[in-house]
């Protein structure tokens, strides 16, 4: 029984952790309308910042500020070079997003090297829990990636900038015909997607380890809990992240991860062909 | 000389090239490269199935890895755990993965653009993690090695893959016969129905078409073609490994197929090349290749959004214009 909660406990800060950067994916694929390739590697970006944060400084919290405004200005570079030439053509988008992709990965191969690295908790104490000692670490992620879930739903809903994405998002050309600059929202959009899973990489980079191909994994997740969410769903993507993650963790105890992994793949297709909407079409707005 | 003749010639070069690479290839490179082109066949066809869907149907498969693995696992496991000879092997590759893309087809093609591209890739990495998990059957990442028998074995006439010329003709003609297929698919009624439901699907069912049964044909041909080239590679390697499963194998394809040019028949062809070319040339200098490949990608789509075949063809038809309509002549529009 308490393997069961540790696992499920896991699994739910995993998934608050994954809904950040699945958001991030979520806005890019909503409003831009392309497939993401390289938004697991934007993740791995955030490890990387942590590790090279920590190195440098010698502080690991001023990775929490530092990985997002790298991250901020990668993504409205790439935005700006890369994806806006192509005129948000999905099937190139694809393209350029997975070249996107290799360059990141090969980038970091390069620059931080090719095996994996650890990174300690910033936070080293323990308290007992499930009857084991549970890192204070990982509930603190929790915490972090609850109040950047809640300042970013806040961001969208009560900001002028949030607005006019949500106004782009809805309908372009009646958002453009109001003087609303669409071509700098795309490059705001993209930004603030790369700049989300760039936290959710450093959340996540003392529980789990700093490599180069560290985003291969993360991305078909993070896409399950897109379609599962249902696309544009935002609220609905973030419950659908941390519904997963929690469903794996639970599976887990009783089965290996693979198991637990194909368990979620049936989910998301049975979704994908009953109600391609997603799970929550309806629930919220 | 008019843009039908230069390219009758092209081909005319092309095929003799590709006949000559036995012989030509050792003499002025070494015998490595041969194996190369072998290869770059084989990764062509599996192309030619990304770009049946894509660029004549309109559906981006980003799965299409599975049916190269059912290509690679049914022949793998037919001759390994079954004993089979090579051809009923051969054959075991194919239907597996025609089944399999009938299987999984009938869910796949009721959805289309981001969704389909998404239920491929999911139902490809459902089978990757089963073939991960289930190592009794695939051996999981370390795969299957097995011994190839003879290919041809009547009275004396004795040949198999160690023959490494009979292996490249082998692998060959079995790309060139699929690709005189496609070929005549896409000529045939049955490739204009695609080429109707790729252009507008909505106006293809106005005037009677099927466009879920045409999607499914479409999607199992597609398994044919990638079926086939898994079975080549698995003769190729005497290996099969749920790796060439994963979905980067799906999406390198896709790539090949939107750098060479979706839509054309050479268009997977010259992507493939291109790519194999620069990692075998470029991996052996510099173990960080993935950078150039990478630049390239993006660079083509920013540059060449049609494919290097699309500007090759954009090239010659303003070369032959040139010449065929003097300056200042008004040119009639014969499509709306």
């Amino acid at each position: 029984m308490d393997r069961l909660l540790l696992l499920a406990m896991n699994g739910l800060i995993w998934g608050l952790i994954i809904a950040l950067i699945a958001l991030g994916l979520a806005i890019i694929f909503g409003l831009l309308d392309i497939i993401n390739l390289a938004h697991g590697d934007f993740f791995m970006i955030g490890t990387v910042l942590a590790w090279a944060t920590l190195q440098s400084t010698g502080s690991f919290w001023l990775a929490f500020l530092v990985a997002p405004l790298i991250g901020f200005a990668m993504g409205a570079l790439i935005q700006r070079f890369v994806i806006q030439p192509i005129h948000n053509v999905a099937a190139l988008s694809i393209v350029a997003t997975f070249g996107l992709s290799l360059i990141l990965q090969e980038g970091v191969r390069i620059t931080y090297g090719p095996t994996p690295g650890r990174i300690l908790p910033p936070i080293q104490s323990t308290i007992p829990m499930f009857g084991v000692d549970y890192e204070v670490y990982r509930l603190f992620a929790a915490a972090v990636a609850i109040l950047a879930l809640g300042g970013f739903f806040l961001f969208l809903q009560h900001t002028k900038l949030g607005t006019w994405m949500r106004a782009v998002r809805h309908d372009r050309d009646t958002a453009v015909a109001l003087g609303i600059p669409a071509g700098q929202v795309y490059v705001l959009t993209f930004a603030i997607g790369f700049a989300l899973a760039a936290l959710g990489g450093v959340v996540a980079a003392p529980i789990t380890t700093v490599d180069f191909r560290g985003g291969v994994d993360i991305l078909p997740f993070c896409f399950m809990a897109v379609i599962i969410g249902g696309l544009g769903n935002l609220p609905g993507t973030a419950a659908a992240a941390i519904l997963l993650s929690f469903l794996e963790g639970i599976i887990q105890s009783v089965a290996d991860p693979t198991v637990a992994r194909i368990a979620s793949l049936v989910l998301m297709s049975t979704v994908l062909l009953l109600r391609p909407q997603g799970l929550f079409k309806g629930l919220t707005r | 000389m008019s843009a039908a003749s230069i390219e009758r010639c092209l081909w005319l070069i092309f095929a003799a090239f590709l006949v000559a690479v036995p012989w030509l290839i050792p003499m002025v490179i070494s015998n490595f490269w041969v194996s190369v082109i072998a290869e770059i066949l084989i990764w062509s066809l599996f192309a030619a199935s990304v770009n049946l869907l894509f660029g004549y149907v309109g559906l981006l498969s980003f799965g299409q890895a599975l049916y190269f693995g059912f290509g690679m696992y049914g022949v793998a496991i037919g001759i390994q755990d079954l004993g089979l000879s090579f051809w009923p092997a051969f054959w075991l590759g194919i239907v597996a993965a025609m089944a399999m893309a009938l299987v999984t087809g009938i869910f796949a093609v009721r959805l289309t653009w981001h969704y389909f591209a998404i239920i491929t890739v999911v139902f490809s990495l459902i089978f990757y993690f089963l073939a991960l998990t289930n190592k009794w059957l695939t051996g999981g990442d370390d795969g299957i090695n097995f011994t190839l028998p003879p290919a041809i074995d009547v009275g004396g006439l004795r040949m198999s893959f160690t023959d490494s010329t009979f292996q490249y003709f082998f692998i060959l003609s079995t790309v060139a016969l699929c690709f005189w297929l496609m070929h005549r698919l896409v000529a045939s009624p049955l490739g204009k129905a695609f080429l109707a439901i790729r252009d507008n699907d909505v106006r293809a069912s106005l005037i009677g078409l099927n466009v879920y049964l045409l999607r499914l044909i479409a999607f199992v041909l597609a398994g044919f073609l990638a079926g086939v080239a898994g079975a080549l590679f698995a003769f190729f390697g005497r290996y099969a490994s749920a790796s060439y499963m994963f979905y980067h194998v799906s999406g390198e394809a896709v790539v090949w197929v939107i750098v060479g040019g979706a839509g054309t028949l050479l268009g997977p062809v010259v992507g493939t090349t291109l790519f194999i070319i620069v990692r075998e040339i470029v991996s052996t200098h510099w173990e960080h290749h993935a950078l150039i490949v990478g630049t390239v990608a993006i660079l083509v789509v920013i540059f060449a959004p049609k494919g290097v075949v699309g500007l090759w063809n954009d090239w010659i038809a303003r070369i032959t214009e040139r010449r065929a309509v003097p300056s200042g002549a008004t040119q009639l529009r014969t499509e709306p």
